[in-house]
């Protein structure tokens, strides 16, 4: 008996034969956005334990709901917003969302092999760490998951301009973070 | 204000996946828990086939036992021990009287054909 080769296709192609019940090319979803599901929920907040545990719940409520994604956006962004979805509920379920401004530590994210586009990331993951838990939560949402400020706020039962503070505060923390070399060059220069 | 080439970065840093070393792990544990739910999705249709089936076959038994009961009392110049000898005769009858039978039998039959197929599928997907 060969090995099964793993399905090919668009992602969106994929979805569908998922929503018709084909659990190989949900399959092959998994393979392709496990990790950037992984990488989210750590990213807002959750222990990698929770993370793993939240990301899998969210393929499989991905897997029920295939049929509702009809390709108007990636199907990553998509199951990224079931999987912060699902994060929030689970710290509203433990009370723990606290908007303090006190900086909590956070898990390493993935493998921290520095070079190249991999030394970014670490960059990005560990300049999270600066910044305070409903910061993070609100950046993560907003340009990890893709939601609005507006949706942030209705799911975080925050005011929007809450949202647009801790967004903000959280952008001048990875800007100074972020900083490279070049971008104090071109400050300069138009300075 | 926040500098738009420095959201798109940030955008793009947040779009690429870090890498884990038990990604394939993660993958199959996934593909393990899907398989599992459709199991058990086909074993609990298959389990409501045959409570259907078994209410189904109950309800017309049911059905023939009280006609058959309204009748023994619609008989009422007969004594009460006669009563009851008819009244099993013909309770009896409902359980041994062809079409009867064929209902029961049939009944049964769907009932075990589900259960087989539930139990099947969910040795085949186990």
């Amino acid at each position: 008996m060969g090995m099964e080769r793993p399905p090919t296709g668009h992602d969106i192609e994929l979805a569908a034969r998922a929503a018709g019940g084909d659990r190989q090319a949900y399959g092959e979803l998994v393979r392709r956005h496990g990790s950037a599901v992984r990488g989210l929920l750590r990213r807002l907040g959750a222990d990698s334990a929770a993370a793993d545990d939240l990301a899998q719940d969210a393929f499989l409520t991905g897997f029920e709901q295939c049929a509702e994604f009809r390709g108007e956006g990636t199907f990553g962004a998509w199951i990224k917003k079931i999987a912060a979805r699902l994060y929030l509920k689970k710290v509203k379920r433990e009370a723990r969302l606290i908007f303090s401004d006190a900086v909590e530590p956070v898990e390493a994210i993935g493998r921290t092999d520095a070079s190249g586009d991999a030394a970014s990331r670490i960059d990005l993951d560990e300049a999270l760490k600066a910044l305070s838990r409903g910061e993070r939560l609100c950046v993560s949402l907003c340009y990890g998951a893709d939601w609005s400020h507006a949706e942030a706020a209705e799911a975080l039962n925050i005011p929007l301009g809450t949202v647009k503070s801790h967004v903000k505060r959280g952008l001048d923390k990875l800007r100074a973070r972020l900083a490279r070399p070049e971008d104090g060059a071109r400050r300069e220069a138009h300075g | 204000m926040a500098e738009p080439d420095f959201e798109a970065r940030l955008t793009r840093l947040f779009a690429e996946a870090p890498s884990f070393p038990d990604a394939a792990l993660f993958n199959a544990e996934v593909s393990a828990k899907l398989d599992r739910g459709w199991a058990m999705r086909r074993l609990f249709i298959g389990a409501a086939g045959v409570a259907a089936g078994l209410i189904a076959a109950f309800q017309i038994l049911s059905t023939r036992f009280s006609s058959e009961i309204a009748q023994i009392s619609r008989d009422g110049s007969h004594g009460i021990e006669n009563e009851i000898n008819a009244g099993y005769a013909k309770v009896a009858s409902v359980f041994t009287s062809p079409g009867s039978v064929e209902a029961v039998w049939l009944a049964a039959g769907l009932a075990l054909v589900a259960l087989a197929f539930a139990v099947t599928r969910a040795v085949e997907e186990l």
